[in-house]
């Protein structure tokens, strides 16, 4: 390295070095942040379990006369209640079930005779409760698998190890559409809300402390324009950032899934139905204008706060990462609390992925937009606060 | 007019504790005057005018700007002055009929006016060629004629003019002070700060030198002159550096 090349390098580490931002960035936050993702994992991951366990399914069972220990058998399985029933229905959910498991009939005399024969247990993996329903039920299938083979190896005289004429299974039988409503339930509203904050961070500190750092503040502040009406402008630039983020996000995601992957064969097993109608796009689309304008706004008060781009853009990132961190969440538990619709951007996620699943909750949707109008309204507050106040403008 | 009666501003800086700034300027300056507010770098000149602009609040005192108070009616202040930094920039990503636009928008005016004032200042600023290109390519001189354009652009009674010459050529320098002067004589009241003699002496009915945030002498360049006892041949630059020199002995 030459010395003028580890001079240039030596200054630029002293000037990071001596930037308290940096500092922060480089030596602090990784151990605020590793830490916080464990923990924000455990947490999810340990209300979902505690969610599963509290879980209640209904497994309907078709021809238990050829095995009429079954129904017993998961009526013993913690939070299983089995149902009889005489036919497989065509929609299983209408039915009144999660999952049915089917026993073909004259099935020990198949086995006697060595015919081939199936056990087998329908469910939805794209529903949660079905698929709830197949976990509870797993382990049982693999020991009434492992009883039919041996009855069968005694009957046949031959090994257990011998591959049996019947099989023992579950078979999930979600069509194409009902996986792709799934998926788009469980990340759609997550895209959205990283989306609107990747698209508003930029115009935010640009339209803000961009202004000081090109030094075109005093002219703007020297208008007849009020400090709200310059603010509320600005946020509604960012606002419209924001959005436009959010539709370019899920279109992308349509066009790859939905289009792109289907115009190419090594891809199909990639593919997507995302298919939503226009009443749950509607409904996706207002719910997200309350959480843009919090976020817009917050982004604009720390713009309006910071004293340089550099500046501006920590505190962005700061901000960007807190809304994936609580979009993360609604990953979490199916049926959540109350309490966190009171989460501004979690509510939003959470209430978007009952919109797009169909069991919107009248309280967590007042909850979760009533929450997020009133943070929304506290952040412009702020941000014409922080925008009317010199101390904050002109400090350096 | 402006009328300014004992202007303070204290700032506040957590390890320094209260620094001020401007401590207790009064001066007028009437209708249809230029006048010059003289000082060093760090004399109080941006303040003073930055407050006029109602862009920072006074510690105390008051000024009326136009016969509107800058507490009671800030509104009014601003809508009746064009104000220009020689530190401010423009938005480079902006046209000149962009930038044009948006400050007749913010002044409150709409569409046909806004075409309307274009064309009247077309010829003034040779707007032409300034129109249709972003004002990241524009030359110092084109963005200079825009700043201009835009300060009279909603025709203000007053103009607030913070060093608006700082980082421009001779000539250019030179243009721009004697259109400062050409506005006074069209009955604008103009108020400018510099810290170059040429300009005031050329161009200024009063002024005033500042220092420490204080007015150590006001009046025209002839009076200024006597008055300190400099005689005849003494130029303003000298009345300056004495006045100057006399603060900073007392302290």
């Amino acid at each position: 390295m030459s010395t003028k090349a580890f001079a240039v390098f030596r200054k630029e580490l002293v000037d990071t070095l001596r930037d308290g931002r940096s500092v922060f960035a480089i030596f602090i936050f990784p151990f605020l942040l590793y830490p916080a993702m464990l923990f924000f994992s455990s947490w999810i991951q340990s209300k979902n379990m505690e969610a599963a366990k509290e879980l209640q399914v209904r497994v309907g069972v078709v021809g238990s006369e050829a095995l009429p220990f079954v129904v017993d058998s998961l009526a013993a399985i913690q939070g299983v209640t089995p149902v009889p029933m005489t036919a497989v229905p065509s929609d299983i959910e209408g039915s009144g079930v999660n999952a049915v498991l089917v026993i073909p009939p004259g099935l020990s005399t198949a086995l006697a005779r060595g015919d081939s024969a199936k056990v087998e247990l329908l469910y939805k993996d794209a529903e949660n409760k079905s698929s709830a329903a197949e976990r509870r039920v797993r382990p049982f299938l693999d020991r009434l698998d492992l009883m039919l083979t041996l009855d069968w190896a005694r009957a046949q005289g031959a090994h257990a190890e011998a591959a049996p004429a019947f099989t023992v299974g579950s078979r999930d039988t979600s069509s194409k559409t009902e996986v792709g409503r799934y998926i788009a339930a469980l990340v759609i509203p997550y895209i959205l809300i990283f989306m609107i904050t990747a698209g508003a961070m930029h115009t935010a500190v640009d339209a803000t402390t961009g202004e000081k750092e090109r030094s075109t503040l005093e002219t703007l502040l020297a208008t007849s324009a009020t400090r709200a009406e310059l603010v509320l402008g600005k946020v509604m630039a960012v606002l419209a950032a924001a959005l436009t983020g959010a539709i370019t996000g899920i279109t992308g995601l349509w066009l790859t899934f939905s289009v792109i992957a289907k115009a190419f064969p090594a891809m199909e097993s990639r593919t997507l139905d995302i298919a939503i109608g226009p009443d749950k796009l509607v409904m996706i689309f207002l719910t997200l204008i309350p959480v843009a304008v919090f976020l817009s706004a917050t982004l604009v008060a720390i713009g309006c706060f910071a004293r340089s781009m550099r500046e501006g853009q920590t505190y962005a990132t700061y901000v960007y990462m807190a809304a994936v961190f609580l979009g993360l969440g609604s990953f979490g538990e199916q049926t959540p609390p109350l309490k966190n619709f009171m989460i501004p951007i979690l509510n939003t996620a959470l209430l978007q992925r009952e919109i797009l699943t169909g069991t919107v909750q009248a309280a967590h949707a007042t909850a979760a937009i009533g929450v997020t109008v009133g943070a929304a309204i506290i952040m412009l507050v702020m941000a014409v606060r922080l925008f009317s106040n010199e101390g904050v403008l002109f400090r350096n | 007019m402006i009328e300014v009666q004992n202007l303070v501003k204290t700032f506040h800086d957590r390890k320094k504790g209260e620094i001020p700034a401007v401590k207790g300027v009064s001066f007028t300056c009437p209708s249809g005057k230029v006048f010059g507010l003289l000082g060093r770098n760090g004399a109080g000149k941006t303040t003073t005018l930055r407050m006029l602009a109602t862009i920072l609040q006074p510690t105390s005192g008051t000024a009326r700007v136009n016969g509107h108070d800058i507490h009671q009616r800030p509104a009014e202040v601003r809508r009746s002055i064009g104000y220009l930094s020689g530190d401010t920039k423009l938005y480079d990503r902006l046209t000149g009929r962009d930038l044009l636009q948006y400050f007749g928008a913010l002044a409150g005016m709409h569409g046909d006016r806004i075409a309307k004032r274009i064309q009247e200042l077309r010829e003034t600023f040779q707007l032409d060629e300034l129109l249709d290109k972003r004002v990241g390519k524009m030359s110092t001189g084109m963005k200079q004629r825009l700043s201009l354009a835009r300060v009279l652009f909603h025709e203000p009674q007053v103009l607030i003019l913070d060093e608006p010459t700082a980082g421009l050529d001779t000539v250019a320098a030179r243009r721009l002070i004697d259109l400062i002067g050409d506005m006074g004589r069209r009955g604008l009241t103009v108020i400018f700060s510099t810290h170059i003699m040429t300009e005031a002496e050329r161009i200024c009915d009063e002024i005033a030198i500042i220092d420490r945030g204080e007015i150590l002498a006001q009046g025209t360049v002839d009076s200024l002159c006597h008055r300190n006892g400099s005689g005849t041949g003494k130029s303003l630059e000298d009345v300056f550096i004495h006045a100057v020199e006399e603060v900073s002995v007392e302290h």
